[in-house]
């Protein structure tokens, strides 16, 4: 399986690289050069963020599921998704930041607000329900304060971005915009993938944990803190885009024989994967508007996420 | 007739109201400081006018009759229509109204200036303008091939007035399709003079972010900085960016 | 002799600093009315909470142990039968092992009689099964000591019976084991018990002659009678 996984990785990588190929060969035919550029300069910036983004949205949805001991819980969910994208709208139209790594930081602050409110609202070891009333009212009112934010943002166009920093875009990314997403993401990511032993013993619950020598409490912090970095710094280049923490991670247990610590790794391929087709299925649709890519996240996610309530609710019932 | 313009009229002195950035232009050109009564609120904000110095010696208006009329004027002055209903109650308050069309070429502009100065009792004051248009008609330089490049690619029609206002300069647009410039056409056939808009570039939005990109600087082009402000209304303000432009080269 | 010493462990509250002295090798059964402080006690021993004092396993500070060293020291099985998440039985028990070690996984599925359950999520096996599971799970690591909350419970008397055996062959192998239970007519099969009653360790004997005690009838607030136990007057 891990096989497959790596080879699905690089066909998609490779397919959203190179993809559409004629204008490609075109510029190819004006100047060699020209053809590398575009690769370089235009796609790869795109790629990379498509398949970081979806990585970081598979690890991070996968700990906070572990962190939280709830299959639901996910970055879109819990509202870190949005209050990333109020934290960097805060920081590029009214705080008038415009160095990437300075918006990446205050997408990362927006997203550690909107979870520790979650936490003082619903409590670390919360029932779904309570979980999901608590992740959702702050995720909509995080959404709802971001397009007040770009309303009376000082520029009058600003008000035209919502759509892309809610539904998010990875058109016209430029290297040095996926640097500071990709660069502060991963480390994070790195770190949060040592966890996946503890992550692994929390399953036994906090209790056990603890006697094991586990920190539950220190634990949920610092998972916390290094998927709001991770979330924080991509939604501050390509907007908010949901589903992907909801549904990598729950492919990513199937492949782990349910171990919540152990799926990141591969919950991190799959959303890289989902996440790079979504964007080619958005390029490759020919319109006059540019459809964004949370549109379809949303289509692949919502009958899985809608499966899930289902057995959640079987399992309850037994 | 209300008794203030009964009034005014009979004391024989003009006081022209404009509400809309553009036909402000025309007024701030050519009206005499008694003779303005207010003009809109976009022609006092730096980051819209390049006139905003000017205007903010005069009162203001939002843009609309109700506005307007706490100056006293005795003449609006509007464009593209401004509402069939705003002359018709203008009419009915005894409010003389002049409506500009919306430019489609230069001629128009010339049209709209002589008439505004006809409007304020003296021709003549259009000639200073008429002069310097005249003097850019008459030796264009070869054209050569132009994008205008504004926040996320926006570009300006191959046909539209702004463009004729780039020929005068030696710029011919370039046609764009939905008047959008991509990356991918900059860096595959970059135009030899890019002129970029430097239209509120400080308020950051995603369209400012995307001129950062570095296909959106081609290397290959000969890029010139503009101040965007004129453009908007690409009026009677024009003259002086081209004039600027022809001197650069 | 490998033991366990605590001194002073208290949790604010719920627990008065206790000082305990347990053997290698003996079976200890914790005793006392709801809400005495029985799991207090067990959750304090096993450093779950923030407790004052400290625990030392054979002259070891559990403390300062690292959680790979913390598994051989001690495990704490808590009463609560919950599992979040639906991972297959053998692989909980293997949760257990901090190095994977399949030959212990399978030892411990055939002493629990698990061979039919062990690859079903645990969410799908009923509580008594899910008891065994849990508890294979604390002795996975073969521990010195074993910290138990209630593991007689949820089990037929089959399992009662066979999980008291397997707690014998686990003192006789040199474990301590510390058992939190209801039953009280398990008591005789412990070496010493310890009654626990408003946060204070009140009796520590020989769990017959505290059976016979006033103080324990007082406590429970039970007799001896025919056939069991009465409520005293």
């Amino acid at each position: 399986m891990r096989a497959a996984l790596v080879l699905g990785l690089i066909l998609a990588a490779a397919a959203h690289l190179l993809l559409p190929l004629t204008p490609l060969r075109e510029a190819q035919a004006i100047d060699p050069d020209l053809a590398d550029l575009i690769l370089v300069q235009l796609r790869l910036p795109r790629t990379l963020l498509a398949l970081g983004y979806g990585a970081v949205l598979g690890a991070s949805g996968a700990a906070l599921q572990a962190a939280f001991a709830n299959p639901l819980a996910s970055p879109d969910i819990s509202g870190a998704s949005s209050g990333a994208a109020l934290g960097a709208v805060i920081g590029g139209y009214w705080l008038g930041l415009t160095q990437p790594l300075a918006l990446a930081a205050c997408g990362a602050a927006g997203a550690i607000g909107t979870l520790l409110l979650l936490m003082g609202l619903a409590g670390r070891r919360a029932d779904t329900a309570t979980l999901l009333l608590a992740g959702l009212a702050i995720s909509l009112a995080a959404g709802a304060l971001t397009s007040l934010a770009l309303a009376l943002a000082p520029s009058p166009f600003a008000f035209y971005d919502a759509f892309d920093w809610l539904m998010g875009s990875f058109t016209d990314r430029s290297l040095v915009q996926a640097a500071a997403a990709l660069i502060p993401a991963g480390i994070a990511t790195v770190l949060l993938l040592r966890r996946a032993k503890a992550l692994d013993l929390l399953a036994l619950g906090e209790d056990v944990a603890a006697s094991i020598g586990v920190r539950p409490g220190r634990l949920s912090v610092e998972v916390i803190a290094l998927s709001a970095i991770a979330v924080g710094a991509c939604v501050s280049v390509a907007g908010a885009i949901g589903f992907i923490g909801l549904v990598a991670p729950f492919l990513g247990r199937s492949l782990t024989r349910g171990h919540p610590g152990r799926a990141m790794l591969p919950a991190a391929a799959i959303g890289a994967i989902l996440l790079a087709l979504a964007d080619l299925a958005v390029r490759s649709i020919h319109l006059d508007r540019p459809i964004p890519v949370g549109v379809i996240t949303a289509l692949i996610g919502t009958p899985l996420f809608l499966w899930l309530v289902l057995t959640m609710r079987r399992r309850l019932a037994s | 007739m209300p008794a203030f313009a009964s009034l005014l009229a009979a004391s024989g002195v003009l006081r022209v109201a404009s509400l809309n950035m553009c036909t402000d232009e025309y007024l701030l050109l050519l009206a005499r400081p008694r003779e303005l009564a207010s003009v809109s609120r976009l022609s006092r904000d730096p980051a819209d006018s390049s006139l905003w110095r000017l205007g903010r010696r005069f009162p203001e208006n939002r843009g609309d009759l109700e506005s307007a009329l706490g100056t006293r004027p005795n003449l609006l002055i509007t464009m593209g229509g401004g509402g069939k209903a705003t002359a018709m109650i203008a009419g009915k308050m005894g409010l003389k109204t002049i409506d500009l069309p919306f430019p489609a070429t230069i001629q128009d502009i010339a049209s709209s200036m002589r008439r505004v100065a006809r409007a304020l009792g003296d021709e003549s004051r259009a000639q200073a303008w008429l002069g310097r248009l005249s003097r850019l008609r008459q030796a264009p330089p070869a054209p050569r091939d132009a994008i205008y490049l504004g926040a996320g690619g926006n570009s300006v029609g191959a046909r539209s007035v702004e463009a004729e206002w780039m020929g005068l300069a030696g710029f011919r647009q370039r046609t764009l399709p939905g008047g959008r410039a991509s990356l991918e056409m900059l860096a595959t056939t970059p135009p030899k003079i890019l002129l970029r808009s430097t239209y509120r570039r400080n308020e950051r939005s995603l369209g400012q972010t995307w001129l950062d990109h570095p296909l959106a600087q081609p290397t290959a082009s000969r890029i010139i900085a503009v101040d965007g402000r004129p453009w908007t209304c690409a009026g009677p303000l024009m003259i002086g960016e081209i004039e600027r432009l022809r001197a650069a080269l | 002799m490998t033991s366990l010493v605590t001194t002073q462990v208290g949790i604010a509250g719920r627990l008065e600093p206790t000082g305990l002295t347990v053997e290698a090798g003996q079976l200890v059964a914790l005793v006392g009315p709801n809400g005495g402080g029985k799991t207090s006690l067990l959750r304090a021993l096993a450093r779950v909470e923030r407790s004052s004092g400290t625990v030392a396993v054979g002259g070891e500070d559990v403390d300062s142990a690292a959680p790979a060293r913390r598994r051989h020291l001690l495990s704490f099985l808590p009463a609560s039968r919950d599992f979040a998440w639906p991972i297959a039985a053998r692989d909980v028990i293997a949760l257990g092992l901090d190095r994977p070690g399949q030959d212990r996984v399978e030892e411990l599925i055939a002493l629990f009689e698990l061979d039919q359950l062990s690859a079903r999520p645990i969410d799908q096996l009923s509580t008594g099964e899910r008891a065994r599971v849990l508890t294979a799970r604390a002795l996975a690591a073969r521990p010195q000591i074993l910290l138990l909350d209630e593991p007689l419970t949820n089990l037929d008397p089959y399992w009662v019976l066979q999980l008291m055996a397997i707690l014998d062959t686990a003192a006789q192998s040199g474990q301590a084991v510390i058992v939190a239970l209801h039953d009280l007519t398990l008591l005789p099969r412990f070496d010493r018990a310890l009654l626990i009653a408003d946060g204070r360790v009140q009796m520590d004997e020989a769990p017959t002659s505290l059976m016979a005690s006033e103080r324990f009838e007082e406590i429970f607030r039970i007799q001896a009678a025919k056939g069991g136990w009465a409520v005293r007057r």
